[in-house]
């Protein structure tokens, strides 16, 4: 089994490294820290799964697994958050990611979840596999700005997170390799479709959805 | 040899910085805690040279047990461990009695470094806070500084 690490924290990803080699016949075949760079090696490096935090700079863990998995459908992804709410949830499950751990949880069920999304079954606690069922029932959890979320396309997430971030439009545009106009057109765009009226008013969009944590 | 005692509440965090610790000359584990209340216990227990301690966990926190700690043992050497990079926690930390403050997103290399400036008894704080404004901090608790013991430039 071969295994990418992503994780912003060097101490993080030594531990997470040191659990899953552990286990005979597993390879951490890269580490990225940030989602962008966790993308980028997916692709390059085709692992088996990826074992991915959420909140990474530049490009957060869910936007990262919406690539990988739209690029790799054969690669499982793990998702490692400090907090679980409902909103998460719903948003992993909608990403295509089949694992889910707690940080907290992860000494006892990471290497667990590893093994379950290697043979491409679901690994969830049993407090998503409920949270799940509801959403399943009709009772995920609605508001107006995550149904506007939902509108927004990969690239216009991605523009949120580093806006959010504080990078300019300029910076937006170098990161994406994009042109300076185009990087404005999208500003423009997500804050008509959010109906938001300042960068600050971003933000607070970004931490309450979970594009970035403060 | 160094002895640390690593306390955080997450396993596979306390599991990484062993992975560090061990890989460095000079360097061993003294124990593992999962909460303040047991940094506190085995601190007594233990005596290691330096404490390596994270500040938010369930219970008793980074900053009481420190507090608890260098009021039974005057010489602890305390590196603080965080998400938080706000100097008002700096300060907060320092004045709890922690000789040093580490950002979870610094590196291995800075990690070691924080350790073995702090068990050379000498302050220690993140080359990613603003430098200023922690020298500005240090000075007004009178803690004995030189230039070397904090970082050079500050970047946030």
């Amino acid at each position: 089994m071969r295994i990418l690490i992503a994780d912003d924290h060097d101490v993080v990803r030594a531990g997470l490294r040191q659990l899953l080699l552990e286990r005979k016949g597993w390879e951490v075949c890269g580490e990225a820290s940030t989602g962008r760079q966790a993308a980028a090696m997916a692709v390059e490096l085709k692992p088996d799964v990826v074992v991915m935090d959420i909140a990474m700079p530049e490009l957060n863990g869910l936007e990262a697994a919406r690539q990988i998995r739209k690029s790799l459908p054969k690669t499982e992804i793990v998702v490692l958050t400090l907090h679980l709410s409902d909103q998460l949830a719903y948003e992993i499950i909608n990403a295509g990611i089949r694992g889910y751990v707690l940080k907290s949880d992860a000494n006892r069920d990471l290497v667990n979840a590893v093994e379950a999304v290697g043979m491409h079954r679901p690994f969830f606690t049993a407090k998503v596999s409920e949270m799940m069922m509801e959403g399943l029932r009709g009772e995920r959890p609605r508001d107006g700005q995550s149904e506007a979320r939902g509108r927004l396309t990969g690239r216009q997430r991605e523009i949120v997170q580093l806006l959010a971030e504080g990078k300019t439009s300029k910076e937006v545009a170098v990161a994406l390799n994009i042109s300076v106009k185009t990087a404005e057109t999208h500003r423009a765009n997500i804050m008509r479709r959010l109906e938001l009226h300042s960068v600050s008013e971003l933000v607070r969009y970004a931490v309450k959805n979970q594009i970035i944590e403060v | 040899m160094n002895r640390v005692l690593v306390v955080d509440d997450h396993a596979v965090l306390r599991r990484g910085i062993q992975s560090i610790v061990r890989a460095w000359p000079g360097w061993e584990i003294a124990g593992e805690a999962n909460s303040g209340e047991e940094a506190v216990r085995l601190n007594s227990q233990l005596k290691p040279d330096i404490i390596l301690m994270d500040i938010s966990m369930p219970g008793m926190g980074g900053l009481e047990a420190t507090k608890i700690i260098c009021q039974q043992h005057h010489d602890a050497k305390i590196l603080l461990l965080t998400l938080h990079d706000s100097i008002e926690w700096v300060r907060t930390a320092f004045q709890a009695g922690a000789r040093g403050y580490l950002l979870k997103s610094d590196t291995e290399a800075e990690l070691m470094r924080a350790l073995e400036t702090v068990v050379a008894n000498k302050v220690y704080a993140s080359p990613r806070l603003d430098s200023a404004r922690v020298k500005s901090i240090v000075s007004d608790l009178g803690l004995s500084v030189s230039a070397e013991m904090l970082p050079s430039s500050g970047t946030t």
